[in-house]
C-alpha cells in the first residue's frame, strides 16, 4: 500500500478520544503480519513490541515509539425536544471552524451522518457577523423530527467527529481531517515495515505504543510508559504552524515543505538534549530534510510520558501542519517521509551508541 | 564567608531548566564528601544517597532542592541579527527588560522590549536580545534556534548579613542542603537520607516528580525560596528577611503535612534557632510533586525568606540562611 | 438499607472536621465511627483514609470506591489586633457566603467563631470584600487568642444539620462526605461472601485543593482492577443549564467521558437498569472534574466510573441532598461491589509484552 492510501484509510477512521475502537482494530490488522503479538492493554492502547539482537542482552536499549491514535471530536450532551442535538468539543477545536461542518455521529446504529447548524446569516445582526458562534449555541442536526425520534439514534454520551474527505493536491500535499496523528500512526507502521525488512543492528526492544486520548490532555501515554519503563521515548506527532501570508516570519512555527520539525521546548515538555542533537546530526548525516521549532507552543505526549516513572529521554518528531484540529489540516508527504525516515535512523542509531 | 562563597560559585554558573549540566557537575563534585552513592537520573536529576544503619523503623527521608533557574529560549534569528526568544518558567518582563544576558555557549547580550512597547504593555512576543551581532550571518556563528539564555549572574554583599544578586531562586536551597549533608556527615543515623538536586521546577515540578517516584520518601522536605511581606506595598505576609527559616504551611500547589510542620516547630524551639511561619497564597513548589509521586510521602518545606524573586536582584539574609541549615539538620538527627 | 440510620451516619460523618490538607485530624473520629465496620483500614502518608473488606475468594479481583474526605474550610494567615483573625480560602467558597457566617477555629481548642461584616451605614458600595479582608471574631482577647491559635490553623463552618421537605438534608459538607457514608454503610452492611472482589474504600484527601489530589497517591497504593468515583454533582436549580446538571430525586448520575472508562461506565449503567436503581447519564466530555480523572490515568491505568450525586448549594455551609438520592446511592455501591459481571469483566488480563 502506498503511503498516501495508507494514511488515507487511517485518517477516515472514526476515533474521538475514549473511542479509539475502530482506528486500533484497523491498525492492528494493517501490522498483523509484522508483529502477531500486538496487544491492548487495559486503557485502549496498542502495544507492539519489536525485539531484535541478542535478546538475553542486559544492556539493551529499551525504546518506546509514540503516536496517538484518537482526533478532536465532539460529545453530544443534549437531545432536545425538536430533535437537535446539543454538543461540547472533545479536545480543542476552534469555534471558527466548526459552524457549518458535515459530522458524523456514532450511534445507537452505527455511523450516521448530521450537520453542525445555527441560524442563517439572515438572521444574524451586524455584530453576531463578525464573530464565530459560540459552541453552545451550535447545534448538530440530525434530520429528526423531534426529540423522541433523535433518542431512537442518538444518546447522550454519544460522540461525533468530523466527516471530511482526504484528498491530494497541490505538489506533493495532502488534506484530511485527524492528520493529527493518524500520520505518526502511519509512520510507526511504515517504520515497523522496514525494520523487519531490514533488522537494525543492535540489542534492541522498540516498542511500538498506539496510544489512546491524547487530545483531552490526559494521555493514555503514560499508562504506556508506565508499563514499557523506556529509557528513551520516541513521540511522532503533527504539530501546528502557521506558514502562510500575514504571519511574521518569526511566529512561522515551521514550514510545510522544510521537513520534520525536532522539537526544543513545548509548552509541556524540554527534550532531551543528546536526542535531539542526535536527530539533527542524522537528519544531516542520511540527507533527511529536518527544521528545529522556531515557537514554544503546544504540547503532546511526550509531557506525560517524560515525566513517567523514574522519566524517560523524550525527544519529538512532528510532521508540520496547517489549519490542525480543523476538518481540513494540511500537511506535506515529503515532511511525512522525512518523519518516518528519521525516526527509522534513530531506532537504528540508539542501539549502537554508548551516548545515550 | 564560607556560605557566601558556596552560594557564590552557585549561582554564578548558569543552567537554565533543562538544560542543568553544568550546575550538576558542580552539585556532585561538592556532595560526594557527604554521601555513599551519587546517581544522576533519565531527566538530569542528582540523586545522593547517605545511608542509614538499616533498621526496622528506618525511613527515606529526601531533601530537595532545584538547581535550575527561569531564562529564554532562542526561536528565531531575525536578519537583523536580533534573536527573537520565548520565556522558559515564569519570567517577570518588567525585571527582564533591559537586563544582560548570557547563552549556555557563553555568548552574552541585552534582552531588551521593542522600542515604543510600555511596560503595561508587555509581552514575551515583544521582547528580543541583541548579542551585538551586525546581520543574521554574524549572529549565526554564534547562536542557532534552540539555544538557551540565562539572565546574566551575579552576586554581591549588602549591609550586615544580606545578599543581593541571581538565581539565588534556588541556589541558596542547593547550599542550603550541602549545609545540612555537611552538618550530618559525620552523624550515624538510622535513616537513609536522599539529598536530590532536582531539575525543570521553574517549569512545573518536573524533575522532582521523578526523583521522588525513585526515591519513594517517607518524608520529604523542599528547600526552596519563599516571598515575603516586608517590602514597600507588598501583600500582608507574616514573613520575612532576618525572621529565621521559613516553615512551610502552604503554597497554591500544596498544604504541607501537619505532622512534619509541627516537629519543624518543635526542632526550632528546642534548638533554639530562629524560625518563623510561611502561608504563600500563590506559587508552587516542588513540595507537592513529592508528596503525590508513587504511593505519596508526609510532605514539608523548609523556605528561605528571599524579596525579589525572579528578578536580578534577589535579596537574602545569610543569617536566615544558616537557619535554615541548622534546622533541617537537626530536624533529621530529631526523627 | 435502614433510610434513619443512613441519614444519621451521614450526619456524623460530615459533623467531623476534615477541611483540606488537614484531614489526619479526622483520623480518630473516623475510626470511632467505623468501628467494626472493615477488615482492615489505614491512612496514609498524604491523609488518604483507606478501608479494606475482603470477599473471602483467592486471586480475588480488587475494586475501588472513592469519595473525596476533605471539605472545603479555610486557614488562619495571621492573628490579628483585638482578637480577629484573618483567613484564606481553601478550596472554591464564594466570598458572599461568608459575611456572618458561623465557623469554628480549631485551635489547640476548638472555638466559636462569626465572620466579620461591615456596617450598612459603613458600605461605601456593595462591592463584595475580598477574602483576604474577611475576619473572624472568637470574641477572645488578643492574648488569650494567641495562645490558643497560630498561623496555619484550620478552620471550618459549623456542622448545624436539618431537614427540609420530601426527606431532604442540609449542612456543611454533604460534598463529599455524604458519599462516603453512603459508600462505608453500603458495604459494610454487605457480607463478605456476597461481594465479588476485595474492596477497598478510600476517603480521599485534598481534592478540594490540589489539581492531582491525594487520590492520585492513595489509588497507587490500592493498585485496583477497576474503580468507582463518587462526588456530588451540580443539582439542577433555576438559571443553570440541564445539560451541565442533574435533578434532585431523581437517582444518581453516571457520567460519560472521554477520560473515564466507557465499558465500565455502561455496565454500571446497565446495573442501574438491571437492579431497578434510579440514575440518569451526563455527558463531560474532556473531564468529569471530578478524581475520576486522576485515577483513570494512575499506574498502568485503572478502568473508572464517574458517579454523582445530585447536590444543591454545592461549597456553602447549607449543601442540600435528597434522602432517596443517597439511598440509591447506597444500593448501587452494593450492587456494584457484588457484581460477578462488571468483575468479571474488568478483571485484569495479564498484558505480556512478549
Amino acid at each position: 500500500m502506498t503511503s498516501e492510501k495508507l494514511i488515507e484509510r487511517l485518517c477516515s477512521a472514526f476515533g474521538p478520544s475514549g473511542r479509539e475502537e475502530a482506528v486500533a482494530g484497523l491498525i492492528k490488522k494493517e501490522i498483523s503480519d509484522i508483529c502477531p503479538n500486538a496487544v491492548y492493554d487495559r486503557m485502549g492502547n496498542l502495544i507492539a513490541v519489536m525485539r531484535f539482537g541478542d535478546t538475553s542482552a542486559e544492556k539493551r536499549k529499551r525504546v518506546m515509539i509514540s503516536a496517538h491514535m484518537d482526533e478532536v471530536g465532539f460529545m453530544i450532551n443534549e437531545i432536545k425536544s425538536n430533535g437537535t442535538l446539543g454538543f461540547d468539543t472533545v479536545g480543542g477545536i476552534n469555534e471558527s471552524v466548526m459552524a457549518g461542518r458535515r459530522v458524523s455521529v456514532l450511534g445507537e446504529g452505527g455511523l450516521m451522518t448530521g450537520i453542525i447548524a445555527s441560524k442563517a446569516i439572515h438572521h444574524k445582526d451586524k455584530k453576531e457577523r463578525e464573530k464565530a458562534v459560540k459552541t453552545e449555541k451550535l447545534y448538530i442536526d440530525i434530520g429528526a423530527a423531534d426529540g423522541d425520534e433523535a433518542k431512537k439514534y442518538v444518546s447522550v454520551g454519544d460522540f461525533a467527529v468530523f466527516d471530511s474527505p482526504f484528498y491530494t493536491f497541490g505538489e506533493g500535499l495532502v488534506k484530511a481531517k485527524a492528520l493529527d496523528d493518524r500520520m505518526g500512526c502511519a509512520a510507526m507502521i511504515q517504520t515497523m515495515r522496514a525494520l523487519k525488512k531490514q533488522p537494525p543492528e543492535g540489542d534492541l526492544d522498540a516498542c511500538f505504543c498506539f496510544t489512546v486520548r491524547e487530545e483531552i490532555g490526559l494521555s493514555g501515554a503514560k499508562a504506556a510508559a508506565y508499563r514499557i519503563k523506556p529509557d528513551i521515548a520516541i513521540v511522532l506527532e503533527t504539530t501546528a504552524i502557521a506558514d502562510i501570508e500575514g504571519v511574521d516570519p518569526s511566529g512561522r512555527v515551521a514550514d510545510v515543505g522544510g521537513g520534520v520539525v525536532v522539537s526544543v521546548m513545548d509548552r509541556s515538555t524540554i527534550y532531551c538534549r543528546p536526542l535531539v542533537d542526535l536527530a539533527l546530526r542524522l537528519g544531516k548525516q542520511k540527507g533527511i530534510k529536518a527544521q528545529v521549532k522556531r515557537y514554544v507552543s503546544g504540547g503532546n505526549d511526550a509531557g506525560t510520558i517524560h515525566k513517567t516513572g523514574e522519566g524517560v529521554k523524550t525527544v519529538a518528531l512532528s510532521v508540520p501542519t496547517r489549519y490542525l484540529h480543523s476538518p481540513a489540516c494540511v500537511a506535506s508527504m515529503e515532511d511525512y517521509h522525512s518523519q518516518q525516515r528519521l525516526c527509522e535512523e534513530i531506532l537504528r542509531a540508539v542501539c549502537s551508541t554508548e551516548e545515550i | 564567608m564560607k556560605l557566601y562563597n558556596t552560594i557564590k560559585d552557585l549561582c554564578l554558573c548558569p543552567s537554565v531548566s533543562g538544560r542543568e549540566e553544568k550546575i550538576r557537575d558542580m552539585l556532585r563534585e561538592l556532595i560526594k564528601p557527604f554521601c555513599d552513592e551519587c546517581a544522576t537520573d533519565n531527566l538530569g536529576n542528582l540523586i545522593a544517597v547517605k545511608k542509614g544503619r538499616g533498621t526496622e523503623n528506618s525511613k527515606r527521608i529526601m531533601l530537595c532542592a532545584h538547581m535550575d533557574e527561569i531564562g529564554f529560549l532562542v526561536n528565531f534569528i531575525e536578519d537583523s541579527g536580533m534573536l527573537r526568544v520565548a520565556p522558559v518558567g515564569g519570567i517577570s518582563l518588567p525585571a527582564a527588560a533591559f537586563t544582560r544576558v548570557v547563552s549556555e555557549k557563553g555568548v552574552k547580550g541585552a534582552i531588551v522590549p521593542e522600542d515604543k512597547v510600555k511596560a503595561a504593555d508587555y509581552k514575551a512576543q515583544a521582547f528580543y536580545i541583541d548579542i551585538g551581532a551586525k546581520d543574521k550571518k554574524q549572529a549565526e556563528t554564534k547562536v542557532a534556534i534552540g539555544d538557551f539564555f540565562v539572565a546574566a549572574p551575579s552576586l554581591e554583599k549588602l549591609m550586615g548579613n544580606r545578599i543581593c544578586g541571581r538565581p539565588l531562586d534556588d541556589r541558596v536551597g542547593c547550599a542550603v542542603v550541602l549545609g545540612i549533608a555537611e552538618a550530618l556527615a559525620d552523624v550515624q543515623l538510622d535513616h537513609d537520607i536522599y539529598y536530590v538536586f532536582s531539575v525543570q521546577e521553574e517549569v512545573g515540578c518536573r524533575g522532582s516528580q521523578t526523583a521522588a517516584f525513585r526515591v519513594q520518601p517517607d518524608i520529604a522536605l523542599c528547600f526552596d525560596v519563599t516571598a515575603t511581606g516586608d517590602t514597600l506595598g507588598a501583600s500582608p505576609m507574616a514573613c520575612g528577611l532576618g525572621g529565621g527559616a521559613a516553615i512551610k504551611i502552604k503554597d497554591s500547589s500544596v498544604i504541607c503535612d501537619e505532622e512534619i510542620t509541627k516537629a519543624l516547630c518543635r526542632a526550632a524551639k528546642e534548638n533554639k534557632i530562629k524560625h518563623q511561619k510561611e502561608v504563600l497564597l500563590f506559587g508552587g513548589t516542588d513540595t507537592s510533586s513529592m508528596q503525590l509521586a508513587g504511593a505519596g510521602a508526609a510532605a514539608g518545606a523548609i523556605s528561605i525568606p528571599t524579596r525579589y524573586i525572579h528578578s536580578g536582584v534577589e535579596m537574602c539574609d545569610l543569617g536566615d540562611v544558616q537557619c535554615c541549615i541548622d534546622l533541617g539538620a537537626e530536624f533529621i538527627k530529631s526523627i | 438499607m435502614n433510610k434513619n440510620k443512613l441519614k444519621e451516619f451521614i450526619f456524623s460523618l460530615c459533623s467531623v472536621m476534615s477541611v483540606s490538607g488537614f484531614e489526619k485530624r479526622a483520623e480518630k473520629p473516623i475510626t470511632e465511627l467505623t468501628a467494626g465496620m472493615f477488615d482492615s483500614t489505614l491512612t496514609d502518608a498524604v491523609g488518604n483514609r483507606i478501608f479494606i473488606k475482603k470477599c473471602g475468594k483467592q486471586n480475588a479481583p480488587r475494586v475501588l470506591i472513592d469519595a473525596h474526605l476533605d471539605e472545603i474550610g479555610m486557614i488562619v494567615t495571621e492573628v490579628c489586633k483585638g482578637g480577629f483573625l484573618r483567613i484564606a480560602n481553601l478550596g472554591g467558597i464564594d466570598v458572599s457566603i461568608m459575611q456572618a457566617a458561623d465557623v469554628i477555629v480549631y485551635g489547640e481548642k476548638p472555638l466559636r467563631g462569626v465572620i466579620a461584616s461591615t456596617p450598612p451605614h459603613l458600605k461605601k458600595d456593595d462591592k463584595l470584600p475580598a477574602f483576604s479582608e474577611l475576619l473572624v471574631d472568637t470574641g477572645l482577647s488578643e492574648d488569650t487568642l494567641k495562645e490558643l491559635v497560630d498561623v496555619g490553623t484550620p478552620v471550618g463552618f459549623a456542622p448545624i444539620y436539618g431537614e427540609l421537605l420530601n426527606g431532604r438534608l442540609i449542612g456543611k459538607s454533604f460534598d463529599d462526605k455524604a458519599c462516603a457514608a453512603c459508600a462505608l454503610l453500603a458495604i459494610a452492611e454487605t457480607p463478605g461472601e456476597e461481594l465479588a472482589a476485595d474492596v477497598y474504600v478510600m476517603l480521599s484527601a485534598t481534592e478540594e485543593t490540589n489539581r492531582l489530589g491525594g487520590v492520585a497517591a492513595g489509588a497507587f497504593r490500592c493498585d485496583p482492577d477497576y474503580a468507582m468515583v463518587i462526588d456530588v454533582n451540580l443539582a439542577r436549580v433555576p438559571d443553570t443549564k440541564d445539560y451541565e446538571t442533574v435533578e434532585m430525586d431523581k437517582g444518581i448520575s453516571i457520567s460519560l467521558s472521554a477520560a473515564t472508562d466507557r465499558r465500565l461506565s455502561m455496565a454500571t449503567a446497565e446495573l442501574c437498569r438491571r437492579k431497578d436503581i434510579p440514575f440518569s447519564l451526563i455527558a463531560a466530555p474532556s473531564s468529569t472534574g471530578t478524581n475520576a480523572t486522576t485515577v483513570n490515568l494512575v499506574g498502568l491505568g485503572i478502568p473508572t466510573v464517574d458517579v454523582g450525586l445530585p447536590l444543591a448549594c454545592m461549597h456553602t455551609y447549607n449543601e442540600v441532598i435528597s434522602m432517596t438520592d443517597a439511598m440509591s446511592l447506597a444500593r448501587l455501591v452494593r450492587e456494584f461491589v457484588c457484581s460477578k459481571e462488571i468483575a468479571a469483566e474488568m478483571t485484569r488480563e495479564e498484558v505480556s509484552l512478549i
